[in-house]
């Protein structure tokens, strides 16, 4: 028997076939609505819900008896509320979705190029497709905000290098109108992205500066004045365009109790969290590690990258380590980890370029048999996750209970749900009444809610002593909030509620819901609170977020002379300082 | 722009003073009574149109000045004062009528209270009558009415009060016998009937009994009843309290078929108490 | 690879493993309470650690791990060790999560020691706190604890006569014109109340009468006005009431005004609020022995026995203590975590405030029960 020889291309792979893989694997779970099996996905589609119908009014009165969504940056939201109108609000969350990880694999190839060969960055943009992190933000976070910030910002970052290293003003224009997009997007991104993935490019660029032709060199002094000047300049346009949110962080400081959230335990004494944060996000990526740390400890220039990396890594680690703790204090027991790991892994794929070309080159279709199985195995992982543990067990129907809200005057009352997990953003859209609940535990104000570290009411008992504490006081004050009605759905809560003078009235879906009524509240009034945005923020919350967005597509626009392979070359460290085919000295 | 003011407020003067200048009076009486039929005398001549606006109705009708305007019967039926203004071309002629309630008693709305009271209670249940003609308007003229509570099983109660602007009320006692007693109000030929119930008050007397039962003690009260004899409804909570040393036991028995029964354990030098609500009835010592 | 690169990648590599066993050795306090039980730390070298690792154990729900380590557990089994922490009926404490526990050692020798393990319960209406206090024994260098197994009271077979009463109502419905001829609302009476200032703010305690002949579901909110006749705030009494009032019942009540001081206080208008319920005179609950313990640790404890045959799956005691003129001075409430089955006594304890204990002269406590199912 003769032995074929395989031909392998040690060209990069073309961009649109990257493209096609995204939608290979994603658009048949985006056509499924996988993600609305998620956490978080029916937050962001309420919260598109409210920009649907107000999109110039950030208050909105269906949460908390009334709160700002001028606390949460809208980007995304908006999108989905505008593309909603052509396809209604669950596909046009898909579809920003899918856009958002169509936007992340020439994110990846983009940001990559700074680092490593053209090949290898295809090769990292082509494992984005099936990064295990990315997988389960979408399809079990449902984190919209995060998924569709970090691909603009790694789309910025090319620009931010060239502008900073070759003080080009039309990658100035273009980077700054990104950085504004992203911000717009999501905020937190931003501020931490500056740090583990602009920071490493600015020590790129001066590591850099006195590579290439001579008109190309530059001096540390003249790095450091254009990376000041740009900072200067989207910090401006950032505060200007998300005004309204800085305004309300201002004047209402989170200061509320922490909300215990699972990603801050420690994964090895909390193995099932372990697996939950760290083996599904990582998958197969795990497995590189070693040749991150050697490569990225060896080459000079990939240095900055390998800290960037580290660093996330170990935040989004949560409680395994103090490192978080350390770095984060105060802001780490409000914001989740599972972002750190996200961006961690995104920081890794450069490497990963690498290590699989030098693989492929050295192995061959072995090689590729090999790492296409890693990758589909740590996607299919992460994808199935959702279904394996899901966010929400309980499938049940929400309809039944908004017809009841909406009629016979049910809804001049607000209501509370106990037992009925994230399905509280689903209710919310379907009826007019509004709650004193919600799910975005920063943009809350009630004391009661507050005083008590405490997430969502409807699952109160998942936090204990706080939890329950938390229930009892904003029942105490049902008088208050004109808060008559609540749909159980767990029967828990029944000893409180018959004790505290409850009473079941109705029962819904078959007797699985039951409606506990509490007699003599007064009807819900608005409730009139400083926080409640004027009118022009409200403008600017409807126009500059959006707009920063359109902006930034106009001014991809301008065209570039040369290509970007071209216009940020160097030397590629997987080709000048290793032999092909040696992974590891 | 600072020549619009001047001229606006000059327009709305001459335009104020036009109207007031071709103003006339129109030719009507003074008063109606409701829903009767009346005619109203113009002057000029040409079409108008007739605008009556008054409490809750509003009549607009196209008509012929210089002659006789008819307005039907069953027209203006609600009580009160009416504007009338004719308006044409070139003039407008104004006046006012008042609609007075018809005299003819056609209604009457009575309210009892309370529905549910305890027996032998004096002057406890109140009657408000109010007296309507077929349009519904509170007839102000003084009426009659009598009142009649019927109690099962004993002479009824009569009273009588005379309307004032349009409403009467009165006082009746609770009968003395638990039972649903009928409270009629009646103007002429027009009553109405409500129903009060009359329920037993509180226990007059408890009295309990006690007897051994193994270790134990059977607490039995008699049949519980209220002064006038009634007896307490079940489900009436009766609490038996049995103090030795420093210590207590209680419980709070519902009546059943009349009686409270409740075993306790027995301490010997125990004081027994009942009680319901806040009457207190027997003690007793367990010397056993 | 240069000796300064490896330098730099073992670098990161051992501070990774430091910290992450930093991290784990010493979890934070959010990552400790993740924890399934399973750290490393648990010891019984000491009989203090032996009880800490216990009371881990049960915290994190490791049953069969807390139950394995005991010295005793060849005398029952690990179902009849769990149900003896969480009930074999369901009540408070099958739901019950323990969120925290003190361990105070009480007696030790070289071969048996004495702990107290004080367990801070958290059930769906509050706090329950329940102590055991068990003894240790040593077995080579661990200590290993006999755990005083309550086994469940055993209800005999019988047949209690159910002959209860049962009041049902029916309300108008939506189609009727019936107005105000619908049912009148029970006739109820506050017979007392009494403005009590506690550090925390003021508290007004007072009785509430069902006088009707129905029973009656009630409440009562109060509105403090100051002395310029402005609304200083509206508090209602939650569950520091017993909302169902059977005819002649009386209820104690009490209403928590967090910040405010008498003295702020010019009125105080009460607003008693009673409507129709379905209602069922049973369970009837029997209290007994029911005893004042003076200062310090002033308290009323006593007995609740179901004189019915229908579970009652949680109990809320509330006390009304009296001064020598009969005023109202406190009402203190305690739920009872395990579920009252027929004729077996269970035991109940209301904390009364220290300084207010010196005047209590006398008591009258009811008691208002739940039954799971009881919700349509």
């Amino acid at each position: 028997m003769q032995k074929s020889e395989v031909h392998l291309s040690r060209r990069p792979i073309p961009l649109p076939f990257i493209l096609m893989a995204v939608l290979l694997v994603h658009l048949p779970l985006m056509v499924m609505k996988l993600p609305l099996k998620s956490y978080d996905t029916n937050f962001h589609i309420f919260f598109a819900s409210h920009y649907l119908q107000h999109w110039f009014d950030p208050w909105n009165t269906k949460w908390y008896a009334g709160f700002s969504q001028a606390t949460y940056p809208p980007l995304p939201q908006q999108w989905v509320a505008v593309i909603s109108h052509l396809m209604g609000l669950e596909y046009a969350y898909m579809l920003v979705q899918l856009i958002a990880i169509l936007l992340l694999a020439v994110g990846v190839y983009r940001f990559s190029l700074l680092w490593v060969s053209p090949r290898a960055a295809s090769l990292a943009a082509l494992a984005s497709v099936f990064l295990g992190s990315e997988s389960f933000l979408v399809y079990s976070a449902g984190q919209l905000g995060t998924t569709s910030a970090a691909p603009i910002y790694l789309n910025a970052l090319p620009f931010l290098f060239e502008w900073i290293r070759f003080g080009r003003w039309r990658a100035f224009l273009k980077a700054t109108a990104l950085f504004a997009a992203a911000a717009a997007a999501h905020h937190a991104t931003l501020i931490f992205g500056s740090f583990f993935f602009a920071l490493p490019v600015v020590a790129l660029a001066i590591l850099d500066r006195h590579e290439g032709e001579e008109d190309q060199k530059s001096s540390a002094a003249a790095l450091i004045a254009r990376t000041v000047g740009i900072v200067v300049i989207v910090t401006a346009i950032i505060a200007a365009v998300l005004l309204p949110f800085w305004i309300a962080l201002i004047h209402n400081p989170v200061t509320q109790e922490p909300i215990p959230h699972a990603s801050r335990a420690n994964y090895i004494l909390s193995p099932f969290w372990g697996i939950n944060y760290f083996i599904v996000p990582y998958g197969a990526l795990i497995l590189a590690f070693p040749f991150i740390f050697m490569r990225g400890a060896s080459v000079r220039r990939l240095r900055p990258l390998l800290i960037g990396f580290w660093v996330a890594m170990l935040v989004g680690l949560g409680g395994t380590t103090p490192v978080s703790q350390i770095v984060l204090r105060r802001a780490g027991e409000v914001i989740t980890m599972e972002r750190f790991s996200y961006w961690a892994t995104l920081l890794a794929l450069p490497f990963l370029g690498v290590l699989i070309t030098e693989l492929i080159d050295r192995y061959k279709t072995r090689a590729v048999a090999v790492v296409c199985t890693l990758a589909a195995m740590t996607c299919g992982l992460a994808v199935a996750w959702s279904t394996i543990h899901p966010p929400d067990a309980q499938e049940f129907d929400t309809k039944p209970v908004a017809d009841w809200l909406n009629r016979d005057g049910h809804n001049n009352y607000r209501y509370v749900t106990l037992g009925f997990g994230n399905k509280i953003a689903r209710l919310a859209m379907q009826t007019e009444a509004g709650s004193v609940d919600g799910e975005w535990n920063s943009g809350r104000q009630l004391p009661e809610l507050t005083a008590h570290g405490a997430g969502q009411l409807t699952s109160s008992k998942f936090f204990g002593k706080n939890g329950i504490d938390s229930l009892r006081a904003i029942l105490e004050h049902a008088d208050h909030y004109g808060l008559k009605w609540v749909f159980v759905r767990d029967h828990y809560y029944d000893p409180l509620l018959a004790f505290a003078g409850w009473r079941p009235v109705d029962n819904l879906n078959d007797r699985t819901i039951i409606v506990w009524s509490k007699d003599g509240v007064p009807p819900a009034t608005p409730i009139n609170t400083p926080q409640i945005p004027p009118h022009w923020q409200g403008l600017m919350w409807g126009i500059l977020p959006f707009g920063s967005s359109i902006l930034a597509l106009l001014v991809l626009l301008i065209p570039e002379g040369t290509p970007l392979e071209s216009r940020i070359s160097f030397p590629s460290p997987a080709e000048e300082e290793y032999a092909s085919g040696r992974l590891a000295s | 722009m600072r020549t619009v003011i001047p001229t606006l407020l000059g327009g709305l003067a001459l335009g104020i003073t036009t109207a007031f200048a071709q103003s006339g009076d129109l030719t009507m009486p003074k008063t109606i009574e409701a829903g009767a039929a009346f005619s109203i005398q113009s002057a000029g001549s040409g079409k108008g149109t007739i605008y009556i606006a008054g409490p809750g109705q509003v009549i607009k009708q196209d008509v012929q000045l210089g002659a006789g305007i008819s307005i039907p019967a069953g027209s203006l039926y609600n009580a009160g004062h009416y504007s009338v203004w004719l308006t044409s071309d070139s003039s407008t002629q104004s006046g006012s009528i008042d609609v007075l309630p018809a005299q003819k008693l056609s209604d009457i709305t009575f309210i009892a209270k309370p529905s549910r009271l305890p027996v032998a209670l004096h002057n406890a249940i109140t009657g408000s009558v109010y007296v309507f003609d077929s349009y519904g308007n509170l007839i102000t003229k003084p009426m009659q009415i009598s009142f009649q509570l019927l109690n099962p099983g004993s002479a009824p109660q009569t009273r009588t009060a005379e309307t004032r602007h349009g409403a009467a009320w009165t006082q009746m006692d609770s009968a003395a016998r638990e039972g649903k007693a009928q409270f009629i109000a009646k103007v002429g030929d027009i009553s109405s009937t409500r129903i009060v119930g009359q329920v037993p008050g509180d226990p007059c007397t408890i009295k309990m009994n006690a007897k051994a039962a193994g270790n134990k003690i059977q607490l039995v009260t008699d049949p519980v009843k209220d002064c006038s004899g009634n007896a307490i409804p079940d489900g009436t909570i009766v609490t038996f309290t049995a103090s030795y040393g420093d210590a207590k036991s209680t419980v709070d028995v519902p009546l059943k078929k009349g009686i409270a029964s409740t075993v306790i354990p027995a301490h010997r030098g125990a004081m027994i108490s009942v009680a319901s609500g806040v009457v207190l009835g027997n003690q007793i010592r367990w010397a056993q | 690879m240069s000796n300064g690169s490896r330098l730099l990648a073992v670098v990161l590599a051992a501070a990774t493993v430091a910290l992450v066993t930093i991290g784990t050795l010493w979890p934070s306090k959010s990552a400790a309470a993740f924890a399934s039980g399973a750290q490393f730390t648990t010891s019984a070298g000491t009989p203090e650690a032996a009880v800490r690792t216990l009371g881990e154990q049960i915290r994190a729900n490791s049953y069969g791990r807390a139950y394995e380590a005991l010295a005793n557990k060849g005398e029952f089994s690990e179902q009849q060790f769990h149900r003896d922490l969480t009930s074999g009926w369901p009540d408070l404490r099958t739901y019950a999560t323990l969120s925290d526990f003190q361990v105070q050692p009480l007696h030790a020798t070289d071969s048996e020691a004495s702990v107290r393990l004080k367990m801070q319960w958290s059930t769906v209406v509050g706090p329950s706190i329940s102590t055991r206090e068990l003894h240790l024994v040593r077995n080579g260098s661990k200590w290993q604890i006999e755990w005083p197994i309550q086994k469940e009271p055993v209800v005999p077979p019988q047949v209690i006569p159910v002959n209860y009463l049962r009041w049902d109502v029916i309300n108008r419905g939506s189609a009727d014109d019936w107005g105000a001829n619908d049912v009148e609302a029970p006739h109820v009476r506050i017979v007392d109340m009494h403005p009590v200032q506690r550090a925390e703010g003021l508290v007004l305690l007072g009785e509430l009468l069902n006088e009707d002949v129905i029973p009656a579901y009630v409440s009562v909110s109060a509105t403090l006005l100051s002395k310029d006749q402005k609304v200083i705030d509206t508090e209602g009494s939650f569950d520091n009431i017993s909302h169902q009032l059977l005819p002649k019942q009386v209820t104690p009540f009490l209403i928590r005004f967090p910040n405010v001081t008498l003295s702020q206080v010019g009125s105080v208008r009460m607003t008693p609020f009673s409507t129709l319920i379905s209602a069922s005179a049973d369970p009837v609950i029997e209290i007994q022995d029911e005893k004042l313990t003076p200062a310090p640790d002033a308290s009323l404890t006593g007995q609740l026995v179901n004189q019915s045959g229908q579970i009652a799956n949680v109990a809320h005691v509330m006390g009304t203590f009296y001064d020598q003129s009969g005023q109202v001075v406190w009402v203190g409430d305690q739920y009872v975590d395990h579920a009252l089955l027929p004729g077996t006594p269970i035991a109940f304890n209301i904390h009364i405030p220290e300084d207010l204990a010196r005047k209590v002269s006398s008591q009258r406590t009811v008691v208002a029960t739940y039954s799971f199912g009881g919700a349509q």
